[in-house]
């Protein structure tokens, strides 16, 4: 039984996985017949996650949750490869730059995004908040990659391959280059590092906004939370958010 | 050299790794030393860590932050051989997704529901609503994962069990009381079971369940004085509830007022708030012109104040707070005084600058004593025979915009 990956299309937290099976040379399916919002709240998709979310990535031995979780996995699936450092100390370091692109740049990134497309309230104060400490996030990492090409070490890990998944969102939904401008180590990295062809194979052509989402007026916030039609762009960015 | 957990006490992210150490056997120093806001601003820390939060792990071979991996790491060290990281790699990769999941489906929502109430971050109803569902549905979650599992994998402790008890060691000593976890049975069991665990005990000591939730933060329980060690959102909310909320000092309303045995004056202060409130039109020609009219240096006196930490008012909400809880706890002078304050700046640093009209020839004393805002202010007494400063003064009474070169953020009036 191959490796199956249960997911919508364009989800940010597959393309983890994906990427780091192109590098770490392991094949995985996504399920063909995926409805997000049907699929992932039968019981059987329960019993591979409780709280119903995607990615969940399907293995002979079992099901594991949560996308850095999977990136992990596929990452040490076939053994020994750069992905996880070659000291302990540069994967403990891959683990604090995963962890740190998560919590303080798509956390924030996140809270920008969400209420603008109606996922969330939107407030002005919370917005401001969150603006602030995604620039604090992304100048730590800007004065990180001034002397660094890549996180760790001198090649491709597994803090990249998650970092760039994250940073892709946000630069295709609401970080404009006037914004990115501010934070220029992290356009470059985020640049050369989407046109590897392992990364370009799974993300295909990476666009930065022209702007920010609107406020959502009232009859925005009215928009259907589970579409199932043809994607537009409106809506492919409503998949991104709806991991229910 | 030994391995060096540069933290603040009792920060329980921090309690991950040192109770990883317990289980691994590696000694883990923390200096006594550390100064949140201080220690963690300093040059040396931040090329360990280059956004200055904490805990950072300090090795012979480099240093580590995030505290989910400073964990891991700690976990694989001594060889790792140990049951930590389980015994093959489903297992291993589901450590990860519980360590993942409590991370930011439980930590992340408690912390959302814990800061506002706190003041470390802006408090609306409807997020809190919003955040209190999602922790529910990851309780819920979690909840019937552990009513068939002991532990989280395999069948004995494991990093996540270490990391998600941690997290849910700040629920329970904040926001979570027994009535809210009572719907959580199997999490409950599961809590209370492994943090008696001797390796856990060690390091978090006794565990309280909190009876109450923190009420939501009013102006009047903002942070204490000195900014510099105001902590931020990620870092503070280990320590315990009741000792961040600030007591309010009740004024001594009994005592007599110095004031009030000042030799009589033909100024009244209240004249002057009614003229400033009622003149809707040519400002300049009635108020102002009206209030240089009334005026009486010998009875009162007039003030300059500035902030001294304007580099910290990169926010604006904050920093608008900050002046609105400033002339919350100038109440009790109101009888005695008519201020203006401005929030000058089109983007941070703000700048806050300030006029204030006073009974009597000094700033009062009572109002030095009881509102401690005061200090964090330059204050000059104004020259009114200085004619610049004296238009500074009616500037400042009629909002001018552009005030010294800036626009206004805002212009707070105490009357």
């Amino acid at each position: 039984m191959a490796l199956v990956l249960h997911t919508y299309k364009g989800n940010k937290g597959a393309f983890k996985a994906l990427v780091a099976a192109e590098y770490a040379g392991v094949k995985i399916e996504e399920a063909a017949d995926f409805q997000m919002g049907v699929t992932n709240k039968s019981p059987e998709f329960l019993k591979m996650n409780p709280i119903g979310k995607v990615p969940v990535l399907e293995t002979p031995e079992g099901a594991i949750f949560e996308s850095n979780a999977i990136a992990r996995y596929v990452s040490r699936k076939n053994g020994e490869n750069s992905l996880n450092g070659s000291s302990l100390i540069e994967y403990a370091q891959i683990e604090q730059w995963i962890d740190f692109s998560s919590l303080e740049i798509d956390a924030n990134m996140l809270k920008w995004f969400a209420p603008r497309l109606g996922y969330a309230p939107f407030s002005a104060p919370a917005e401001e908040a969150a603006i602030s400490a995604l620039k604090r996030g992304l100048e730590a990492l800007n004065t990180h990659l001034a002397s660094n090409t890549y996180l760790v070490g001198h090649s491709v890990t597994l803090a990249d391959i998650v970092t760039i998944c994250n940073l892709n969102l946000g630069f295709a939904t609401v970080m404009t280059k006037k914004f990115t401008s501010a934070f220029p180590h992290v356009e470059r990295y985020f640049w050369t590092m989407v046109n590897q062809p392992n990364f370009k194979k799974v993300l295909g052509d990476a666009k930065q906004t022209d702007a920010v989402p609107p406020v959502p007026t009232k009859k925005a916030a009215a928009q259907p939370a589970k579409p199932k039609e043809e994607p537009k762009k409106a809506v492919q960015l409503l998949h991104l958010l709806i991991r229910e | 050299m030994a391995l060096v957990l540069h933290t603040y006490k009792g920060n329980k992210s921090a309690d991950k790794a040192l109770i990883a150490a317990e289980y691994v056997g590696v000694q883990i120093d923390v200096p006594s030393d550390f100064q949140m806001g201080v220690t963690n601003k300093t040059p040396e820390f931040l090329k360990m860590n280059p956004i200055g939060k904490v805990p950072v792990l300090e090795t012979p071979e480099g240093s580590v932050f995030e505290s989910n991996a400073i964990a891991r790491y700690v976990s694989r060290l001594n060889g790792g051989e140990n049951s930590l990281n389980g015994s093959s790699l489903i297992e291993y990769a589901q450590i990860e997704q519980w360590s993942d999941f409590s991370s930011l489906e439980i930590y992340g929502n408690i912390l959302r529901w814990f800061g506002p109430r706190m003041g470390f971050m802006p408090y609306s109803a409807p997020a809190e609503e919003g955040t209190i569902s999602a922790l529910k549905r990851a309780l819920d979650a979690l909840n019937t994962h552990l009513a068939s599992n002991t532990y989280l994998v395999g069948h004995s402790i494991t990093l996540a069990d270490i990391i998600t008890v941690c997290n849910l060691n700040l629920g329970f000593a904040t926001v979570m009381t027994k009535k809210f976890t009572s719907e959580f049975p199997h999490v409950e069991r599961y809590f209370w079971t492994v943090i008696n665990q001797p390796n856990f005990k060690k390091v978090v000591g006794e565990v309280k369940q909190t009876e109450a939730v923190p009420p939501v933060a009013s102006k009047k329980a903002a942070q204490p004085a000195k900014p510099k060690e105001e902590p931020k959102k990620k870092e503070a909310p280990a320590a315990e509830a009741p000792k961040l909320a600030e007591e309010e000092e009740a004024p001594k309303p009994k005592a007599k007022n110095p004031l009030d045995l000042l030799p009589p004056s033909p100024m009244v202060l209240d004249d002057w708030k009614r003229l400033y409130s009622n003149t809707k039109s040519n400002f300049r020609g009635v108020a102002i012109k009206g209030f240089w009219d009334m005026y009486d240096p010998e009875g009162y006196s007039l003030w300059f104040c500035d902030y001294k930490y304007n580099d910290e008012n990169m926010v604006s909400f904050v920093t608008l707070n900050k002046v609105g809880g400033f002339l919350q706890r100038m109440d009790l002078a109101r009888k005695y005084s008519f201020g203006k304050m401005l929030i000058c700046g089109s983007e941070g640093p703000f700048k806050v600058k300030g006029l204030w009209l006073f009974r009597g020839p000094e700033i009062p004393k009572f109002i030095m004593d009881e509102v401690y805002d005061m200090e964090l202010y330059e204050w000059t007494k104004v020259d009114i025979t200085d004619e610049a400063q004296k238009e500074r003064v009616s500037q400042m009474i009629e909002d001018a915009e552009p005030f010294e070169g800036e626009a206004l953020l805002d212009a707070k009036c105490f009357k």
